[in-house]
Formats: structure tokens, sequence, C-alpha cells
């Protein structure tokens, strides 16, 4: 993604942006970061967003709202990226798996099977900005008195069956790292609810636990949104419907022009959902050997993600070993992310189709 | 006369040469981890005189990832006091650990005489706070550490250049933690920390954890967390760093001319005992009065910004309920709670401005 590009369009009303935050100074919990919050939680269809550090602590911060901790299990997908499950792990829960389907996301008919009496949450990650199978997972985590976190890091703007992401589970968390859809110039992230109670809990635990400057009511650290990430965001928020479209508009295009290669498997658009492809993944015969063949022609492409979760080091001692998680460990080998950015222009696009054509047919 | 409390109108009333350092990055797009971080760390260890300096995202941040890295979590007790930013036990809680609190001195740190009587063996660290900018005392709290096997991480979230007998704060514990909170000496334009370590392998680990515990962009080695120093705040910190031994100086400096010019004022005001040898920066000039809450209405009616670090103790917030304290558990922390107050101290007042707060206290009592 080309994030000097963007800004370099942007530049006018991006400097304009932070020469308002420092005439201010209000550098911490500013009124752009309220402002951004009002917005981000009508964009998601929530009445609540609460700005905080990062993606990551968007889901611990949501764990802890829920209580969830030592002795519980959170159940997610493995083939994410590795703060998924780093959060859990982090409040000091269990990780639990469960595989993928074809679309990259949790398949609801394994979920039931893994659930057990520690079992609190489940995190389904719109993978790619593709919405999970919400219908599914709401039902399994009804019935078994699940909390319900959406990882919605890659997935601002997307939609199941009409509604946004973010807006089924007790939280939706996003990122807002510099190379999301909706991006910060650094390391950044929201969460959003329904519940008036869940927004509060989740607000004092961004802000040490603080109601007032003198008063806490719990313990915790402080993990803000900065008001100068905010002024920047309130500025790209006036783009993102047309930067998504772009995006969509790229993937058909490589959905058009790529469907018909035996060797390649392009992710397919469901009538009930908009992806709004964080990334645009494909499924490739002789995968390495493609990446480096475009490479070569000037062509970056990136895998998400290579390793899945269970097999890195840090997963060693919850006690999984290859071959637990089919469909995730061979996507992982077969999975190739094609540059989908905005900035893409139509002689790019046809490049890359023409790079992957030539590759198969040589 | 106004005078405020914050500095942040007149550190940025030319704010061209900040903003052009951060469009210069704003086009670059290297918004993470990028060489303006690099560049930030190696000149803050410069300056703290260690080897190892990690950017973080906030000074809370700093304290829990080092008790975690050195192993403290559920079980394990953290001795602390209550006279400080309940930051520093909310990072002791984060961590699964049990916040266990010792009283203050004279000088808002940590009593050391009193630390042994509060080891058990659940304790696995202590985190003396450096609090208003005074240093704890260091020799006595790591020879207890040391017959006690206890780690010790510094709260110098306050104290950036403080020293004992020129030993700078950041090199006594195992790690120490500064904040680059807006309102700090050294400052940047939102949340920020900085870990310190002279030890190799604490940074390294410490490094890991900052970053989700990647080794590559594919191999994971440790859950970590995403806790950066963002780089954008790391271009503003490489602007003003330059400035932290005049910011140190001037902050001393007007701290002791309102030493000076109370010293007669015994009966009103008790002026802390400032310890010979230590270095005491600063970051809060406080004093506890007869009268606190008159003379700070008194303060603010004539324009100064004086300020209450803090009202309630840290052992007596709601927060703190479930821990089993009450009032009366630490008499010298409460009384600080309720004759403290703080005055103006920072590195941009003019001469002017604090004469005129002396003039203001002074005449507060003396008519």
């Amino acid at each position: 993604m080309d994030v000097a590009g963007q800004h370099a369009v942007l530049r006018t009303e991006l400097h304009e942006a932070l020469d308002r935050v420092l005439n201010h100074g209000h550098f911490i919990l500013g009124e752009e970061v309220e402002d951004f919050e009002r917005r981000f939680a009508e964009l998601c269809q929530t009445p609540f967003a609460i700005g905080v550090n990062s993606g990551t602590d968007a889901l611990i911060l949501s764990l802890r709202a829920l209580g969830i901790g030592p002795g519980d299990d959170v159940i997610t997908a493995p083939n994410s990226f590795v703060a998924s499950a780093g959060c859990i792990a982090l409040v000091g829960a269990r990780p639990v798996f469960v595989d993928v389907r074809e679309d990259y996301n949790l398949d609801p008919a394994l979920l039931e099977r893994v659930i057990t009496p520690r079992s609190k949450a489940v995190i389904p990650v719109h993978l790619t900005g593709r919405p999970a199978d919400m219908d599914g997972i709401l039902a399994v985590a009804r019935r078994r008195n699940l909390r319900v976190i959406e990882d919605a890091a890659q997935a601002v703007a997307a939609e199941y069956k009409g509604r946004r992401v973010g807006s089924f589970g007790d939280f939706g968390c996003f990122s807002l790292h510099p190379l999301k859809t909706l991006n910060a110039c650094g390391d950044g992230g929201v969460v959003v609810t329904h519940s008036p109670e869940l927004c509060e809990k989740t607000r004092l635990l961004r802000n040490l636990g603080l109601r007032t400057r003198e008063n806490a009511l719990l313990w915790s650290s402080n993990s803000r949104l900065d008001t100068l990430q905010a002024s920047i965001l309130l500025v790209k928020l006036k783009y993102l419907e047309a930067w998504t479209e772009k995006r969509r508009a790229n993937a058909r295009f490589y959905q058009e022009n790529l469907g018909n290669l035996p060797e390649v498997q392009v992710p397919a658009d469901a009538q009930h959902e908009r992806a709004v492809y964080h990334t645009f993944v494909i499924q490739a015969d002789r995968r390495d050997q493609l990446k480096q063949f475009l490479a070569d022609q000037g062509i970056g492409t990136a895998i998400h993600y290579a390793l899945p979760i269970h097999l890195q080091e840090a997963a060693s001692s919850l006690g999984y070993r290859r071959g637990d998680f089919p469909v995730a460990e061979r996507q992982a080998s077969r999975i190739l992310s094609l540059p989908v950015h905005p900035d893409l222009r139509p002689d790019d696009l046809e490049a890359v189709v023409a790079a992957i054509r030539n590759f198969y047919r040589a | 006369m106004q005078v405020n409390f914050s500095y942040l109108d007149r550190q940025f009333a030319d704010v061209d040469v900040y903003l052009k350092d951060v469009r210069d990055l704003v086009l670059s797009g290297d918004f993470t981890l990028g060489p303006p971080l690099g560049e930030f760390e190696r000149r803050f260890a410069q300056l703290m005189e260690a080897p190892h300096a990690i950017g973080v995202g906030t000074g809370t941040d700093a304290i829990a990832m080092s008790l975690r890295m050195l192993g403290v979590g559920p079980g394990d007790e953290v001795i602390t006091t209550p006279n400080t930013f309940i930051a520093t036990v909310g990072a002791i809680v984060l961590t699964g650990a049990r916040p266990v609190f010792v009283d203050s001195e004279d000088g808002y740190v940590i009593d050391p005489t009193q630390i042994e009587g509060a080891i058990t063996p659940q304790t696995k660290a202590i985190v003396p706070v450096h609090y208003t900018g005074n240093v704890a005392d260091m020799p006595a709290i790591l020879q207890i550490a040391r017959r006690h096997d206890l780690a010790v991480v510094e709260d110098a979230c306050q104290s950036i250049m403080g020293a004992i007998e020129g030993k700078l704060v950041g090199s006594w514990g195992a790690t120490a933690a500064f904040s680059l909170h807006p309102l700090k000496n050294l400052n940047v334009w939102a949340d920020g920390g900085v870990i310190v370590t002279h030890s190799a392998e604490l940074a390294e680990t410490l490094r890991l954890y900052r970053n989700h515990g990647l080794v590559n962009r594919d191999e994971v080695e440790m859950f970590g967390i995403n806790c950066r120093l963002d780089t954008v705040q790391a271009v503003v910190g490489n602007r003003l760093i330059g400035q932290t031994r005049q910011i140190t100086e001037r902050r001393i400096a007007n701290a002791r001319r309102y030493d000076e010019s109370f010293s007669d004022l015994g009966e009103f005001i008790n002026i802390p005992k400032r310890r010979p040898g230590v270095r005491h920066v600063f970051h809060l000039y406080v004093i506890r009065v007869k009268r606190r809450d008159e003379l700070l209405a008194y303060l603010r009616k004539n324009g100064i910004d004086a300020k209450i670090h803090y009202p309630i103790p840290v052992h007596l917030q709601k927060a703190a309920a479930n821990l089993g304290y009450k009032a009366g558990d630490f008499p010298v922390a409460e009384e600080h709670a309720r004759s403290a107050i703080t005055l103006p101290g920072h590195q941009h007042l003019t001469d002017d401005e604090v004469d005129y707060v002396i003039q203001k206290v002074r005449g507060f009592y003396r008519g």
C-alpha cells in the first residue's frame, strides 16, 4: 500500500488538521478523539466507540472489560495475525483454536466441539476484510453462553446481511495501523459496543481507571488514541467509502480476470456480504515460485500469514501440532496476497493479471 | 498575571521546526519502528548513560512490561508506595500481581526503613517511585532487594536526569520506566514511554514483547503486545531531547528560588528536606502548607494554576477496595494528601512569573 502517495494527495488537509491540534495543545483525549469516536460509532452502526492505542489493545481491553482472565478459555482462528491470539494469552486466558473455512474465517460447525466449561468467549476474525459467518457463530455463542468479540482489525465498513461488522458482538475491535484501510500515522485502535456499561468500563480501562482526575475506580494502564492521530483519522474518514469501493472494484477486476485460471483460486463474494478487501488473497499452485516471479517483475505481494499461530514457537505450551487444523495449514502453503489498495491504476492491475497468466502459461 | 501549570503553548510557540520534521515523516509513510525511533532510543540511552533504551506506548506500559519480563505475575506481590500517581499501581495489577504499599518519607519517596516489614514469601519485586522528580534512596533499596532476591523496577516517569551522587535514575534497577507524556520534563505530543536497562538480554526480550513477539514478519517467539513509541512521536522527541539538560537546570533553579523564598515561613510551609547528594529534578514542585485548600483557591483566583498531586492517596481509591487497606495505614502519605500543594515550576516560567507566585504565597500567609 502506498501510504506516502495517499498522504501527498491529502497533504493540505492533513497539515491543517495537525496545525489545529498543535494550536490547542490537548494532546491527550482532546476533542478530536471524541469527534472521531462519534463518527466511527456511526460508521459501525453502534451507539459507542472508544479510541485506544492499537487494535491489539482493543482486543485486550475488551477481554478485560468482560472479566476474562486466568483459568478461562477463549476460542479463535489459527490463521490470523498473531495479535488475535496474543491478546488472549496476555490477559492470562488460554487461546483455543478452531479451523477455518475456504473463506479463511472461523468455521461455526467446528466451534461447538471445543467448548468446555472454561470457555468464556469466541473471537471471530473477519480476515482479509470478509465478514465471518456471524449467524452461525452467534447461534452457538447464544446457546453455549459465550461472549463474542469481533476482531474486525481488517474489516472496517464490511457488512454482513446489511449490518456493519463490529456491531454483532459484545465488542467490535478495529485497528487503525498505518497499513489498514482507515489508517493513522502510527499505532491506533478503536472498540465499538452497544452496551453503555461495557462502554463505560472500557473508557475507564483505557484511562488508568480514572473517572475524574482524582478518582480511580479500578486499576488499569493507559491506552488512548492520540489526539493527533484522531485529527488525521477525521480527515481520512471522509475518503473511506471511496477507498473501500476502489478496493472492491480492484478485487472484482482480479475475480473477473483470474477466475478462469485452473491453477489459481480467487475469493468469491457472497450475496449477503460486503467484503472490503483489506487483502486480496488468492490460493495458487507453486505459490513460492509465483511470488518470486512477480517480485522479479516489480510486483510486490505478501503472505498473510506464512506460519499459522498454533505452530508458532510462542504457542508451544498450548500443545497443538501440525495436522490439527488442516484447512488453515493447507491455505498457509498456498495463499498469496495481491496488491489491492486504492491507489492502484488500471494498468497496474492489468500488469498483475498478465504476469500471473504468463507464469502459468510458461 | 496568569501563571500556567502547562507550558505547551510556550514550548510549541514556534511550531514550524517540528511541523517540518513531522511533515517529512508523514510523506515518508514510515510510521512504525522506523529510523527516527532508532535514533531517539540511541540518544535517550546516551543521555541516561545506559546501553539500552526501548521506546514503548506509555510510562505505565514501561512499568508493566518490565515487571512481566522479569517474571512477575499472578500470585506475586510487588512493593511500592501509595504516594504516587495511580498508574504505578495500575501497572502492577495489570501483571496479575498484588500491590503492597509501604509509606513514604518526608520527600514523597518510599521509606526504605519500612520495606522489610512488608516483604513476604510472595514478594517478587520493588517499584520505587522517584516521585515529583525526587530520587528514592536507591542504595538502601538495592541492599534490601539483594538480601531478599527481589527485582527492582524504577518508576522514573517523573524524574528524568535525577541522580544520587551523579549516578542517574535508570542505572540502579533491572529496568527503569520513563514517561514522555505531554506534561513531563521531556515530552512528546501524545502518550509515550521508554524503558532503560543495562541488561542486553532484558532489552532483547522487551523489544520482542513490545512488537507482538515477532522475531521477523512471520515468526513469533512469544506472545507479546503491540506497545511501540510512535515514530511520529520519536520525531518530536528527537527535536526536544537535546534540551533535556537545560530543562532540568531551569526547573531546579526555579525550585531553589521557591525554597529560598519560603524558608522563613516555616510555621506555614513545610519544605521537604533536600537530601545532600541527590539531584531532585522537580517535575513537580510540591510543598506542604497550612490552610491548603484556602491557599489553592487564593492562588487560582490570582491566576496561578496551582494543583494538588493528589488529594486521595492511592490506597484509599475505590480501585483499591479489594486490597484491604484503610485510612490510617499510611500516615505520612495521608498527611501529604491533606496538605500538599504543587506550584508551577516548569522551564518556561519567566523570573517575573516565579516572583509573582512567591509574592502571592507570601502575601497569603503574611498579609
